[in-house]
């Protein structure tokens, strides 16, 4: 009987107020597609970094023609040089970092190369001679690349030591500052829906005066007083958190799934299951929002 | 069933006291008109009662509990015990008759079966058999006020708090209205009535309390709304006290306190 009786009173107040419960929900939806869209960001990098960081090498490039760096002095790398290379990644100093290691050659550098940017015009004004051989390292642990680098750069032949990694970081330092940037966005806006709430609320609790007047005068419990008008500020913010998910799935979905993975396909995006994980997360946040900030405008706009 | 020892409150410290040292017991089953000018503390008596105000000295007590005494989350508890009914009836007016009188049992948690056997159990008392599905504005002054009392007394309460019900009524309208307190009084609920209306208070024959200026300044058993008794067991305090608030006009926004017997 008190469960329908407050769910009627939900319902009323919800039609009553309309237009503002619609605002709530926008404000809500918009603010929490921010915070998710943060989220997804987030996702996007743990994953790429989850595929790439097992395939990163380190590469030491050799000396090819045209090559201007100190090394290369003696023009391209010559067979004795790439023999001193090779013992030397052998030598116990070096090979107690290093997983394994293989030779790429300018025609293995061409192959690749020609499957990488199969896409592109520009493999039919490569050829093998411009692209320069390497070593290709699989390191043990990643973050000792300095040690590599700091061995390799000055001997002879080498052109340059790469950390792909690094190359890596760039991008995801790049994709941290969106994150960042929609997650200030979001908090601009949840900011916004909280102050919306709270007059929803009050403006709802205000047209309601006199039904909680006497409320209070036959003795109702202050939750069977207070409980509709937070359900109502909370009900509206999780349809928002709702719309919210639905967005990010769609994002998934359609952007990441449909269009960007067919124009980038060596690139691991999410999953639009993957975002889903987010969906609890932005209910709860939505209304736990709305609970806290309609609790907070009761305490002072309807006495109990 | 209510008991003030002592209680003084003060609203404003520059001003006088709403109540001033005011002792007064009222027994189970009785009916008490509560009586004077406007400013003289009844409203203030019937907010204690119902803990809307916290004395500022002194103990008041409700079905013989000390009412400063109940945490917050038992005062609905307490004004469970405790119907009201005002001056303006207060009724909702978009519900029907049966409506109005249900919501009181509703928001306490009363079941269907139970609202459908008592709300029309006690319209019958009020006299409104057959206007169950009237809205409130289809109904007369005095029916509406008739569907407030019957809201006030659904949840059968020990004490009846009425705030002046028969000011906005016609003098036989009110009447029946107190013939339905008086009903409700018979069947054992204390009632007290705070009241500018000399015909009725002459009419009943009750006890009267009068208040002025914030003390009691005349508890007589089956009284009139003015007292037979000459002012001359006035006491020295009281004298005191008019005298101040002689030398003292009252302050801006408080109604004066004499102007209300004129208004009548």
């Amino acid at each position: 009987m008190r469960l329908a009786f407050i769910l009627g009173e939900i319902g009323s107040g919800l039609r009553r107020n309309i237009t503002m419960v619609v605002s709530v929900i926008l404000v809500t939806f918009v603010s929490l597609t921010f915070v998710g869209a943060a989220g997804m960001l987030q996702l996007q990098i743990n994953q790429m970094k989850g595929y790439w960081y097992d395939k990163v090498q380190v590469a030491i490039f050799l000396c090819s023609d045209g090559s201007t760096a100190a090394g290369c002095a003696t023009g391209p790398v010559t067979p004795e040089q790439q023999d001193n290379l090779q013992t030397l990644l052998e030598s116990p100093a070096v090979a107690q970092y290093v997983n394994d290691f293989q030779y790429e050659s300018k025609d293995e550098a061409y192959k690749h190369f020609k499957d990488q940017f199969s896409n592109s015009p520009i493999v039919d004004s490569v050829t093998p001679d411009q692209l320069p051989s390497s070593f290709r390292i699989n390191m043990k642990d990643p973050e000792k690349y300095q040690i590599i680098s700091e061995t390799f750069s000055s001997q002879p032949g080498v052109e340059t030591v790469i950390d792909q990694r690094q190359l890596l970081e760039r991008l995801f330092s790049a994709m941290n500052a969106a994150s960042l940037v929609a997650v200030s966005i979001a908090g601009v806006m949840i900011v916004c829906a909280i102050l919306l709430i709270a007059t929803t609320i009050r403006l709802s609790a205000f047209s309601r005066r006199r039904e909680t007047g006497i409320m209070r005068l036959v003795g109702a419990s202050k939750i069977v007083i207070q409980l509709p008008f937070i359900l109502e500020g909370v009900i509206a913010a999780v349809i928002g958190a709702a719309l919210a998910s639905g967005t990010l799935w769609a994002v998934a979905h359609f952007f990441l799934g449909e269009y960007l993975s067919k124009q980038y396909p060596d690139t691991a995006f999410i999953s639009p299951g993957q975002t889903l994980i987010l969906a609890p997360a932005l209910l709860i946040l939505g209304g736990s929002l709305a609970g806290i900030s309609s609790l907070l405008t009761l305490r002072r706009y309807l006495k109990v | 069933m209510i008991r003030f020892e002592n209680v003084t409150k003060v609203y404003d410290q520059t001003a006088r006291p709403a109540l001033d040292d005011v002792s007064l017991e009222i027994d189970r089953g009785e009916f008490a008109f509560l009586v004077g000018a406007s400013g003289s503390g009844k409203s203030t008596f019937l907010r204690l009662v119902l803990k809307e105000d916290r004395a500022s000295s002194g103990a008041v007590y409700v079905a013989g509990q000390n009412v400063a005494k109940i945490s917050s989350w038992r005062v609905p508890r307490l004004r469970r015990g405790i119907g009201v009914v005002f001056q303006d009836f207060r009724l909702l007016p978009q519900k029907s008759v049966f409506a109005n009188v249900a919501f009181a049992m509703q928001v306490i948690g009363k079941s269907r079966s139970v609202i459908r056997d008592t709300v029309p159990e006690v319209l019958k008392t009020v006299g409104l058999e057959g206007k169950e599905n009237r809205l409130p504005h289809e109904l007369s002054g005095g029916e509406q006020q008739r569907v407030a009392i019957a809201r006030a007394v659904v949840n059968r309460p020990g004490i009846l708090l009425a705030d002046e019900p028969t000011g906005n009524l016609d003098p036989t309208t009110s009447m029946g209205i107190m013939g339905v307190l008086d009903k409700i009084n018979q069947n054992g609920t204390t009632v007290v009535m705070a009241t500018h209306d000399d015909d009725i208070v002459n009419e009943m024959r009750k006890r009267v309390v009068e208040l002025k200026n914030g003390i009691v300044i005349r508890d007589e058993a089956r009284a009139l709304y003015t007292s037979m008794i000459p002012v001359v067991g006035q006491s020295r305090r009281l004298r005191d006290a008019s005298g101040r608030d002689e030398a003292q006009p009252p302050a801006p926004g408080e109604p004066n306190p004499d102007s209300g017997e004129e208004q009548r």
